[in-house]
Formats: structure tokens, C-alpha cells, sequence
């Protein structure tokens, strides 16, 4: 155990800034494409979290500028809160130092990196330094250059002016030039990320100039500012080693029981007694038992709630061992070691808990996916469904949430996958939202073939723990839960479309029966005219009259008597 | 037994105003319906096998009652509907113009483009032709009545003064072409009848054969040549001598399935014109030959010739002539011991006899001997 200490202690030494340059690629730096999309995406993501909070309408604007072969320098101007001028070096310059990391939330931010890690991308590939230009509304704007010092982990302002700001503009605009980086129009690139960024947030108005200058607007379609995340304690089922190590040390309470109790959810102080007996069991069968065979037969006991049986399966030195550990509990959290943690993770996962709350996840919302489907596709029909939050793996909430448009602009099939509402561009084929969508049988909803049909289908899982396949976070695991959770809100969505689809083809089918009719009346009235002497134009009325009454093509459908139809 | 003619059974009935009538009467149909804010619609009686009988009292096939109704607010009736109007308006035209026109004029008169559309009224004549036979059922008129007029073949021959309009001839003075039967007959009426029957003949080489040996002079007929399956013209000429002038009506063809099916085409009308029968058909009309017995009673034998086709009782069989024999075997008309037994001894001979097969014997022999003979001795199948 003295070992995992060292090693961790080694973790920590080692500059965060360094990691990222050795781990450029799981942190989305790979490929010139997607490299500049995932500048792209830290920058509007911070831009976005930081309205959401502030409560502000987001305008974001982005710019991108081809200075060279595979160089750029991208832009990224929002009508944010801003940034106080003491935190500037911080939120641009510092890894993991973002707001949400090591917090319990549900978060568009992926690896913790953010925009710190734009900043780093930027510096190692062209040398140059941030710019940040942001002001809080208040008389100046400060304009300021910002570096990471790699090996202290510290942004550092390199230059800063600072100019009056009459008109009191409030928001931030950065400036990163990049090379190895390319601007392509394609699935994985700028355009088609910023389009589904917009889509998923339909209270952001997102504009991009393209490199060659054309400027491509995504209009806010919605006045509903979504309510921060707010955030949960962890599940005990769903934290890890490093969790709980990491929160024990920041914890301000006086002691690991306290701290158990109080920063996750569903531990009480019995619940801490109950750990304290799986963790001594554990400790006895791990020191005492060899035989691999006995040692699984014992750890199933104790999944199956037989803690005192197991215990007292070793005789009287059990009472020693509990004291041992109940030692633990009373120390304060800071000197909680990482093998303890360990230990106290190994027993939550044999221990029975409530299900965790689900009050902080923070779904686009029907209306929203509607909104925005609607606003930036251009569809005939759209329909959204929201499932009510369920858990998986015992202990870790989600929520999926589905959008369908139909026709109208579209013109082939699409799936837009989003994991706390961010596009997920890569990996779609590994992707349980993906297997989920093709294992629907589309025919069943009218839609005779998925590939080429003009149907788009939006899938937002929701989660504080999104259970990502790799590092990559590009695409989620197939979990049996989120997958059904898919599939129920896919077939919900496509029942609606598929009634849509019904009622439409029946009205298109009426006003092409309508024109059949119509057409054959300048004949019909010739020859009705030669045969009886009325007169044309008032056959044609009489006609006309007759198609009117008989054929509506309403939303309600059809009043028109179909008669049986004979041997033609 | 001596043929002679009998009293009339129907009267010349041609009359162009009952068509223009119906026509209108129809066409006001249709106008109030619309009118009263109804689904128009035309009844048509439904055509094929499904919808045809055997009248075993009138001995004739008949249509059914099964009518299928045309409306226009149906997207599969519409066109046709149209169709059918515009038609019913030609047709007015035509008859009140008097003018004539063949199925194909009709089409081409009637085929344009409809106004503000790329559609044709009409795409092909096989899209009108069957809306003129449609207005044949609904109206119950022929298309010759509605002046539209059908391919026309055959020919008579003998002493009947004819009255084609202004045209007044004798059909024995027009030399041994004899007078060709127009498409349209409905007009055509006979002042002058100095025949006691008429001998209708399949084909042409035979018929110019029996004008040759002055066989309608010597023996008081007229011949009518189908030139293979009777015409409507024909038919319906047949129909009307014997139901407006009396004459009895003897039929004469091959002594093969083909042959047979031409006769009880004349004798009972045909299952596609079943509408038609009570003005085509000729149920009194009786047969001459050729028979299987004739191959026998005549020695015939080496003159024969093989049924086409596969036989019943051979892989792939029944085929060709062979089928069509069976079918006759199955007709309602033909279930007489009369002709059960000549088609049976065809099928079990699988031969067949034409009619130019006499010429075996002699040029003159059918003239001569075969017909007057049998004609005279009775005979004749029914």
C-alpha cells in the first residue's frame, strides 16, 4: 500500500501542463480536423457554461482565419459575464483548475482540461500566446496575452493593455493561433459541430465565419436560459479509488465519518457502521484466506448482506479488526491513504444503497429539442421525448432524451449524438446511441428504409458520470440501461412521426386525388355540353362544387364516402 | 327437305334518333347528378367469363347482371370516366352528322392533349376501343348503331336486291366478287329476296368455288363467305336474314375445331360480344359440314390431315387443336349426341378435313353432290 502512495505522490508531481503534451490525443488534440474542433468546442463550451451561470442569453460568435498551411487563428467572442482581471491567468492558464472539476455535476467540460488546454494547444503548436480581450461591463477592457508555464502548471500574462470601455461592452473574446490544424466542411469539422451545438442549445445565437469569410448564422430559437447543474453528492456506487481519495483530501470535515456522511449521498451514520464491518471483513479475508475458491465464496456472502456471519466465520480476533478499522473513521479525512480508499470503494460496491438522486440532471428539455431541430434543420415535423431520469450500474443517474425531424430541408438521414449535450462527432460505430437507432425497425413507423430517409434523430444522454467507451469521449458504452432508455424514447418519438406520416400522406393523397379531378373537367364539360347544351362553365362549376364537397383535405382527414370500387 | 324461306321474326329497326336518345338520356344522368351534388356514375356491365351465361332457352350466350359502376370521384374510374364522356359526345356527332368512322378514326379523333396537362386523352386505341364496347353494354346499341364502324370481311353472293343507302344492286350481277359486307350493315335493307336460303362459307376459295358451279342459281342460295371467323358485319348480316327476311341459315366450314368454333360463333355469339348475342347471334342457324362421319360416308381418309397440338393423354397435352376440342366438348350448346360424337371421333382420330379436301373427288363434286345432297336429305347438324 506504501507503493500506491508513492506512485500517486509521483502522479501529482508530475506538472499537469506536461501531461497534456505527452496526452495531446486523449484529450481530443488528435488530427489537424478534429484538433481544431476541439479548440473550438473548449471555447464555446466555456463561453456557454459561463452565460448559463451568469444567466445570460449567449451570443457567440467564432472566426476562423487562415493565416497559412494548416494554420489558423480562431476567434471566439461571447456576451458572457466576462472575466475579473486577477482570474484570467487562472482560467486560462491553469489545468483542472476549471470550476467544475472534482465536482459532482453534470458538465458539457469533458476531461477538466477546457479552455486551459486550447491555450496549451495553441502554444505548442505555433509559439504564440493567447489573447483575451474581456471586460464585466464595468469602465475598462483589459486586453492580455496569456502562456502556460508548463512546468509550474501557471498561465502567465505575458503583455496586458488596458483600454476605457464607454460603452460599457461586457463579454470576452480570445484569440488562439494554431497550426497542424485544417478547416474542412466535413462531419467531424467546425461547421457541422457549431451546428450541432446549436441545435442542442437553442438559446445560444452561434455565428461562424468561415475561413474564406462567409458567414454562417444559427439563430437563438428559444428564450429559456437552461438552469445550471446543480451539484449531487456522489453515489457510493458510482465513485472510484481516486473519488474518494481526492474529495477526502479537500473535505473541511473533521472526520472520514463525517465526511462520508455528509458529501455523498445516501450514507448515514449506520451506513458508515455497516462499512466499517464489510471493510474489516474484507481485510480479514484478504490477510487470512488463500484459497481462491473460499476467498470468492465469502466476498459473494457478503455481497449477499451475511457481514456478521463472514466475521464471525474467523473467530474472536474479528472485534479487533473492526476496532482497527473503525479507527479510520475518526481520523480526519486529509490523512485518509489511498490504499483506505481503496478499501472503502471495494466495500460500497458490496453494500446495498438507495438509488441516487436525480434532481441535478439538466435535460435540453422537449420544447428545447424541438425549438432546435426546428430552427436550424427547417423540418416538417419535429417531435422530442425526455424519459424521466433512471440509474444505472446501481448507482449512477441518467436521463436520455430523443428528437426527431422529418422532411421539410432535410434531405437524408442524420443521427445527432450528444452526451450532456455536447456533439459527439467521433466513433459513432462504437456509440450505444448508434446501435440503439439502428435497432429500430423504421418500417414499423412508416419510414420504409432509415438510410434514406430525410429523417434526423437527435439522441442527449444525460449523466454526471456519461459512461464513455475511451478516453477519447467520443462515444458511450453499451450499457443494457441506457440502451433500452434509448430504444423506449426512440419508439415513443417515432410513433409520433409515424402518425404524422399517416395524416400526411392522406392529405398529399387527397390533393393529388383533388387534381386528378380536376383536370378531366375541361373534358368532362366539352363532352357534357356537346351531349346536353349546358352550358361549359356551368358544368365545370357544378364539378367543381361536387370535388369541393367531396374531397377535404383537412388536418381532421378525409369526409369524403368512399365507394366501393368495381371491375374497371 | 326442301329449304325454304319463313315468315320475318323481327322488323328492320334501324333508327338513328333511339341512339341520339340514349345517348342524351344518359349524358342528362350524369348532369343531375352532379348537379344534386352526387358522385356521378356510369353502370357498366362487367365484361368476361365471370359475367356470362348460356340462356339455354333462347339458346344463346348472354350477359350477366353484374354491372360495376364507373364514377368520377374515384381516382381509378376518373380517366375513364372522362373517356367515356368524351366518346358519348363523338358518337352524338357521328350519328347526327351521319357519318361513319372506324374504332381506329374514333381513336385518332379523339386523342389531344388535355388542356393545362402532358396527358392524352386517349394513349392508345386500346384505351378507347374498349370504352366503345363499354357503351355497347351500357346503351345496349351496337357500335354499328352508334356508327363506328368494324373491320370489314366477307362477302355475299347471290340474287337479293340490296338497298345501301342511295345505292340499289343485285348481289348476283356484281360479278363473282359478289358485294362485299360494309363494317356497318344496320342501314342496309333488302327489297328484293329471290333466295330460299343462305349457305355461309368459311373460307373464300370455297365460296368462289360454289359461284363458279352457279350453285346459288341452281340451288336458290345465298352465300355468304366469312373469310375465316364471321365479322361483326357478317354476323350481324346472318342475324338480320334470318330474323327480318326468313331466310334459314346453313353454315358450312372445315371439318376442324376452328371450323366448329366459327359456327357456334354465328350460332350463339361468342362469349367476348355476349352482349351483343340477341342482335349478332343465330340460334336457328344449322350445319352442313365438314363432319368426322363425312371422312367416312365420303372416303375421305387420305385427304385428312393431324390435329395440331399435343393430345390429352400426352406429356404437356392438351394443346393446339386438341385444347380446343376439349373445350367444346365442355360447351353448353354443343351437349347434343350430334356433336359430342364428332368431336369425340376428332379427338380420337386427331384429324381434321378441310373443306377443299372435296376437291379430292372432283371440282364440282361439292357443288354438285356433297351440299345438295346433304342439304337435300337433312343432313345437317344442330
Amino acid at each position: 500500500m506504501a507503493e500506491a502512495r508513492d506512485l500517486f505522490k509521483e502522479f501529482k508531481v508530475q506538472s499537469v501542463s506536461e501531461f497534456f503534451r505527452r496526452n495531446a490525443a486523449m484529450l481530443g488534440y488528435t488530427g489537424s480536423i478534429r484538433s481544431l474542433t476541439t479548440v473550438i468546442h473548449e471555447a464555446v463550451t466555456n463561453s456557454l457554461d459561463a452565460c448559463e451561470e451568469a444567466g445570460i442569453l449567449p451570443y457567440v460568435r467564432v472566426e476562423i482565419e487562415e493565416l497559412g498551411k494548416e494554420h489558423y487563428k480562431v476567434i471566439v467572442e461571447d456576451n458572457g459575464p466576462g472575466i475579473p482581471e486577477d482570474y484570467i491567468p487562472h482560467v486560462f492558464g491553469k489545468m483542472l483548475a476549471g470550476t467544475k472539476a472534482h465536482r459532482n455535476i453534470q458538465s458539457r467540460g469533458q476531461q477538466g482540461i477546457g479552455i486551459s488546454g486550447a491555450v496549451m494547444f495553441a502554444q505548442i503548436t505555433s509559439g504564440k500566446a493567447t489573447r483575451v480581450i474581456t471586460s464585466t461591463g464595468d469602465d475598462e477592457i483589459v486586453e492580455a496575452w496569456v502562456k502556460i508555464d508548463v512546468q509550474k502548471n501557471e498561465g502567465k500574462i505575458v503583455k496586458k493593455i488596458k483600454h476605457p470601455n464607454p460603452k460599457r461592452w461586457r463579454g470576452t473574446r480570445i484569440e488562439l493561433e494554431v497550426k497542424n490544424v485544417k478547416y474542412v466542411r466535413s462531419k467531424q469539422g467546425v461547421y457541422w459541430y457549431l451546428k450541432l451545438t446549436a441545435i442542442a442549445n437553442p438559446h445560444a445565437h452561434i455565428e461562424l465565419v468561415e475561413p474564406d469569410g462567409k458567414l454562417i448564422v444559427f439563430p437563438r430559437s428559444s428564450e429559456d436560459i437552461p438552469e445550471p447543474p446543480v451539484e449531487m453528492k456522489p453515489h457510493p456506487k458510482g465513485v472510484m479509488t481516486d473519488d474518494v481519495y481526492t474529495m477526502a483530501h479537500r473535505s473541511k470535515r473533521s472526520t472520514v465519518r463525517r465526511f462520508l456522511v455528509s458529501e455523498f449521498s445516501r450514507i448515514s451514520d449506520k451506513k458508515v457502521d455497516e462499512l466499517v464491518l464489510y471493510i474489516a471483513a474484507l481485510r480479514l479475508i484478504n490477510r487470512e484466506v488463500t484459497d481462491q475458491n473460499l476467498k470468492s465464496q465469502l466476498i459473494e456472502r457478503l455481497a449477499n448482506g451475511e457481514v456478521e456471519k463472514v466475521l464471525k466465520s474467523f473467530g474472536r480476533k474479528w472485534k479487533k479488526v473492526v476496532e482497527e478499522v473503525e479507527k479510520i473513521m475518526e481520523k480526519p479525512p486529509e490523512k485518509l491513504t489511498w490504499h483506505e480508499a481503496e478499501e472503502i470503494v471495494e466495500a460500497f460496491k458490496l453494500m446495498k444503497f438507495l438509488a441516487p438522486p436525480t434532481y441535478g440532471l439538466r435535460p435540453i428539455g422537449e420544447e428545447n429539442i424541438e425549438k432546435g431541430l426546428s430552427s436550424i434543420l427547417r423540418p416538417e415535423f419535429v417531435t422530442a421525448v425526455t424519459r424521466p431520469p433512471k440509474v444505472y450500474s446501481g448507482g449512477i443517474p441518467f436521463q436520455v432524451e430523443v428528437g426527431i425531424a422529418y422532411g421539410g430541408e432535410i434531405t437524408n438521414s442524420e443521427i445527432l449524438r450528444y452526451a450532456n449535450r455536447v456533439p459527439l462527432l467521433f466513433d459513432a460505430g462504437s456509440c450505444v446511441i448508434t446501435s440503439a437507432v439502428r435497432s429500430i425497425d423504421w418500417r414499423r413507423y412508416r419510414v420504409e428504409s432509415f438510410d434514406n430517409a430525410p429523417l434526423v434523430v437527435l439522441v442527449n444522454v444525460v449523466s454526471v458520470h456519461v459512461p464513455y467507451t475511451s478516453t477519447g469521449k467520443q462515444s458511450i458504452a453499451s450499457i443494457d440501461e441506457i440502451y433500452n432508455e434509448i430504444r423506449l424514447a426512440l419508439m415513443e418519438a417515432a410513433r409520433r412521426l409515424a402518425a404524422y406520416l399517416g395524416g400526411k400522406y392522406r392529405r398529399l393523397y387527397q390533393i393529388r386525388r383533388k387534381k386528378i379531378f380536376e383536370k378531366y373537367l375541361p373534358e368532362i364539360a366539352r363532352s357534357l355540353h356537346i351531349l346536353t347544351g349546358e352550358p361549359e362553365e356551368k358544368i365545370k362549376e357544378y364539378f367543381l362544387r361536387l370535388i369541393e364537397s367531396k374531397i377535404t383535405v383537412a388536418q381532421e382527414g378525409v369526409s369524403e364516402v368512399e365507394v366501393e370500387e368495381g371491375e374497371a | 327437305m326442301k329449304l325454304k324461306r319463313g315468315k320475318p321474326k323481327e322488323k328492320f329497326s334501324y333508327d338513328p334518333q333511339k341512339v341520339l336518345k340514349k345517348l342524351e338520356d344518359l349524358a342528362y344522368k350524369i348532369l343531375e347528378e352532379v348537379k344534386a351534388g352526387k358522385n356521378p356514375y356510369f353502370d357498366v356491365p362487367t365484361r368476361g367469363l365471370s359475367n356470362v351465361y348460356f340462356d339455354e332457352e333462347a339458346r344463346l350466350i348472354k350477359l350477366g347482371d353484374k354491372l360495376s359502376r364507373r364514377y368520377f370521384l374515384n381516382v381509378a374510374h376518373a380517366r375513364k370516366f372522362m373517356q367515356t364522356l368524351i366518346l358519348m359526345a363523338y358518337v352524338k356527332r357521328l350519328v347526327s352528322e351521319g357519318k361513319h368512322a372506324s374504332l381506329r378514326e374514333a381513336y385518332y379523333a379523339n386523342k389531344h392533349t388535355i388542356p393545362g396537362t402532358h396527358e392524352n386523352t386517349f394513349e392508345d386505341q386500346s384505351e378507347s376501343d374498349p370504352i366503345i364496347e363499354d357503351l355497347e353494354r351500357m346503351l345496349g346499341v351496337l357500335r354499328e348503331e352508334m356508327h363506328i364502324t368494324a373491320d370489314r370481311r366477307g362477302y355475299v353472293y347471290g340474287d337479293i336486291v340490296i338497298k345501301d343507302g342511295e345505292d340499289e344492286f343485285n348481289a348476283s350481277k356484281l360479278g363473282m366478287g359478289g358485294w362485299a359486307v360494309p363494317g356497318t350493315v344496320e342501314h342496309i335493307q333488302f327489297p328484293e329476296i329471290n333466295v330460299d336460303y343462305v349457305l355461309v362459307v368459311e373460307t373464300a376459295a370455297m365460296a368462289d368455288r360454289l359461284i363458279e358451279e352457279k350453285y346459288p342459281k341452281r340451288e336458290r342460295a345465298l352465300i355468304i363467305a366469312t373469310q375465316g371467323q364471321a365479322s361483326r358485319g357478317v354476323r350481324r348480316l346472318i342475324h338480320r336474314l334470318h330474323y327480318e327476311e326468313g331466310l334459314p341459315i346453313i353454315v358450312f366450314t372445315d371439318g376442324d375445331p376452328y371450323g366448329w368454333y366459327i359456327y357456334s360463333t354465328i350460332k350463339q355469339g361468342s362469349i367476348n360480344l355476349a352482349y351483343l348475342s340477341e342482335k349478332l347471334a343465330t340460334p336457328d342457324a344449322k350445319f352442313v359440314g365438314m363432319t368426322m362421319d363425312d371422312i367416312k360416308e365420303y372416303g375421305l381418309e387420305h385427304v385428312t390431315e393431324k390435329l395440331k397440338g399435343i393430345p390429352p393423354d400426352k406429356k404437356g397435352g392438351p394443346t393446339g387443336d386438341y385444347k380446343r376440342l376439349i373445350e367444346e366438348l365442355n360447351y353448353p350448346w354443343f351437349q347434343n349426341k350430334e356433336w359430342q360424337r364428332q368431336l369425340k371421333l376428332a379427338l380420337k382420330w386427331g384429324v381434321r378435313i378441310e373443306q377443299q379436301a372435296l376437291a379430292n373427288k372432283s371440282l364440282e363434286f361439292v357443288a354438285k353432290e356433297y351440299l345438295p345432297e346433304k342439304i337435300r336429305e337433312g343432313k345437317l347438324l344442330p
